[in-house]
């Protein structure tokens, strides 16, 4: 139960790599806040670096009130749950857990008593005897669980603590892990390159590039508001479409009320609804822009067509996915492949050259120099 | 069909037992022959024991009356003890640091023990007994010194090899969990490294427990390890030799071997299987 505090944070290890450059971050107590990013974008470096298990090169690190760039890792009441679990093979599960208290000096029965209750609330109190080497994968995790709980820390930290579970297994642990969260009341710092745990379990997300956030928000707000072309493509599944057209802003028209502003990528011209026009367009009339499109703001069905007349592409159907309740449309526009995301009960078919109706009102514009959003 | 597999496996039975009698007969005849009479043995070494050449254990009591058994045995016991258990500690932690810490000088150093572990002894006796009357390590303490230096190279190259495959998150989840690096080392790699420490631990027993020619060089006058003691009394000056006291002594400085070795030997095959199912 405590806040964390980032401030202009550098990492720079001794190889002269910048893992991670002036990162802030305000984490609340209690909260739930996920790190993602590609693979070597920096998140674990940020994470360890909270842990201390990683030097801080630059910036301050607060945990609570207090100031722990040289605070020694077991005195900044934390706790770490690594993707390989790190159990201590050479003692069982009880011991495991009993670990850190026995270091702590701390008396015999309390040991037991937290031990206990951990294994209780994870489910592993027939496994205490045994040995890491004789449990499942997903057992395993538990027990690096139960391990950082019975600490009872300000903070638990997770470095993608289910990548290595199958994906039935991560699916009910994430679920798992909310659930246990609401219970500790700690601050959790979850660390993940998969954007679906990062949108299903946090309060927050700190979306990372090359050592860089990029973007800290709700997970809704960066689904609705992603700040730039990499958080768009990152965020979401299966990922935003994009693409390139030029803007054009009609100088004399009143701002807000023209429809006549629009994008145009190729002969086809996208008509942007009222609200998307505003003043700060301006500035990039003219100008190359990337169109963000998500895959169910593709309509291919008569009825969004005739009410939607101002943003229609023809494209061919390259591939169809039967996902259940919704269909998966792979499609080949101009140089680019769209995906759209269309009610199964679709008429098109594979080979099938279709009308693709763009939803403007949900559209992302992002200026093609710097790619950051130009509608928020 | 069958007969064709039983013809095989009778094959490779009988190669089998006779690669195990090629290294059981020079055990067995030692055993045989320190249970002969003194004529019995010069007569013919490989003659099978008989109720005439049978005396009992009197090759035993001579033996041990002739030398000082006990005395030779506590030495040998003390510097092979003390020797394994400081190579063990101190090449282990001299490990640890040589995986954990990677700068120029652990490389280098690392070469060093590589390097030391491919110079032959003979190469570097001479400077060594020099260098050792000059310390005054002549004696049971001393050449426990000696016996670390040499021990080291090979103990540094085997343990660093295991090091590297222990994952470097198990250690720093016990920093995290309160451990300060003596901890870390002591708690949590040094019993990790069990199976790598008893190998290590057996192959330098059985050097030092049967090392001959070190002893020899460095030990001043009144120290004496078995090996030296049973050499120097029964191969001494005065005329013929006690072959069936030679053949006792020899039976008895093995046996410490034998039991040490079965008695660790389940612990290597555990430390076995453990890597191969954490795979
Ligand atoms: N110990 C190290 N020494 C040098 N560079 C490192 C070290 N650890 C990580 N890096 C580099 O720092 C960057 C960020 O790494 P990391 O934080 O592990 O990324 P992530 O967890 O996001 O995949 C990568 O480019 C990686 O190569
Ligand atoms: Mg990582």
């Amino acid at each position: 139960m405590a806040s964390i505090s980032l401030q202009h944070i550098v990492k720079v290890y001794s190889g002269g790599v910048t893992a991670v450059n002036d990162f802030n971050l305000e984490i609340k107590s209690e909260e739930f806040i996920v790190l993602v990013g590609p693979s070597g974008c920096g998140k674990s470096t940020v994470l360890r670096m909270i842990a201390g298990l990683e030097e801080i090169t630059g910036g301050e690190l607060y945990i609570g009130e207090r100031l722990v760039n040289e605070v020694s890792p077991k005195d900044r009441d934390i706790a770490m749950v690594f993707q390989t679990y790190a159990l201590y093979p050479h003692m069982t599960v009880y011991k495991n857990m009993a670990f850190s208290l026995e270091l702590k000096k701390m008396p015999k029965d309390e040991i037991d008593l937290r031990v206990r209750e951990a294994a209780r609330v994870l489910d592993i109190e027939h496994l205490l005897t045994r040995k890491p080497k004789a449990l499942s994968g997903g057992q395993r995790q538990r027990v690096a669980l139960g391990r950082a709980m019975v600490r009872n820390p300000a903070v638990f930290l997770l470095d993608e603590p289910l990548s290595n579970l199958d994906a039935k297994l991560r699916a009910s642990m994430r679920t798992e892990l909310i659930k246990l969260h609401g219970r500790l009341g700690t601050t959790f710092v979850y660390v993940t390159h998969d954007q679906t745990e990062a949108m299903t379990m946090g309060d927050r997300i700190v979306v990372m590039k090359d050592g860089l956030v990029q973007q800290v928000d709700t997970p809704q707000n960066l689904y609705d508001m992603p700040c730039n072309v990499f958080v768009a493509g990152f965020i979401g599944s299966p990922q935003m479409n994009i693409l390139k057209g030029v803007l054009h802003r009609n100088t004399d028209d009143a701002a807000g009320a023209d429809g006549k502003s629009y994008v145009e990528i190729g002969e086809d011209k996208l008509y942007l609804p009222p609200e998307k026009c505003s003043n700060a367009l301006l500035a990039f009339a003219q100008r190359d822009v990337f169109v963000g499109i998500r895959s169910e703001d593709l309509h291919d069905d008569e009825a969004f067509l005739a009410e939607n007349p101002n943003a229609v592409i023809t494209a061919k159907v390259d591939v169809a996915e039967l996902m259940g309740s919704e269909v998966y449309l792979y499609l080949q526009y101009r140089e680019t492949s769209l995906t759209a995301r269309v009610a199964p009960n679709t008429t098109s078919r594979i080979g099938d050259t279709v009308k693709i109706g763009i939803d403007v009102s949900k559209i992302h514009l992002f200026d093609a120099l710097s790619e950051r959003n130009i509608l928020i | 069909m069958k007969v064709k597999r039983s013809a095989s496996k009778t094959l490779t039975y009988t190669v089998l037992i006779i690669m195990v009698l090629v290294c059981v007969a020079p055990l067995l005849i030692i055993l045989m022959n320190s249970f002969k009479g003194k004529l019995f043995i010069s007569d013919d070494l490989f003659a099978f024991l008989t109720p005439q050449s049978f005396v009992g254990g009197a090759n035993y009591v001579s033996g041990v009356t002739k030398m000082n058994f006990v005395g030779a045995f506590g030495t040998s016991l003390f510097v092979t003890v003390a020797s394994v258990i400081l190579i063990v500690f101190l090449c282990s932690m001299t490990a640890w640091y040589l995986v954990r810490v990677k700068n120029k000088f652990t490389s280098v150093l690392f070469y060093l023990f590589v390097f030391a572990m491919i110079v032959p002894f003979q190469m570097v006796m001479f400077t060594m007994s020099w260098v050792s009357n000059r310390l005054s390590l002549g004696n049971p303490v001393g050449i426990l010194v000696l016996y670390l230096g040499f021990g080291a190279g090979l103990s540094v190259f085997i343990f660093t090899g295991f090091l590297k495959s222990i994952p470097i998150d198990i250690e720093e989840a016990a920093i995290i969990d309160g451990c300060t690096p003596m901890q870390v080392f002591f708690k949590v790699v040094f019993p990790i490294m069990r199976p790598t420490i008893i190998t290590v631990a057996i192959l330098d027993v059985m050097w030092i427990w049967n090392d001959y020619l070190l002893p020899l060089i460095v030990l001043d006058t009144g120290y004496t390890t078995l090996p030296i003691a049973i050499q120097k009394i029964f191969t001494g000056g005065y005329g013929a030799v006690d072959m069936g006291g030679l053949m006792a002594m020899l039976v008895l400085s093995i046996i410490p071997i034998i039991i040490f070795y079965l008695a660790a030997q389940k612990h290597i095959i555990e430390g076995v299987v453990a890597g191969a199912v954490k795979g």
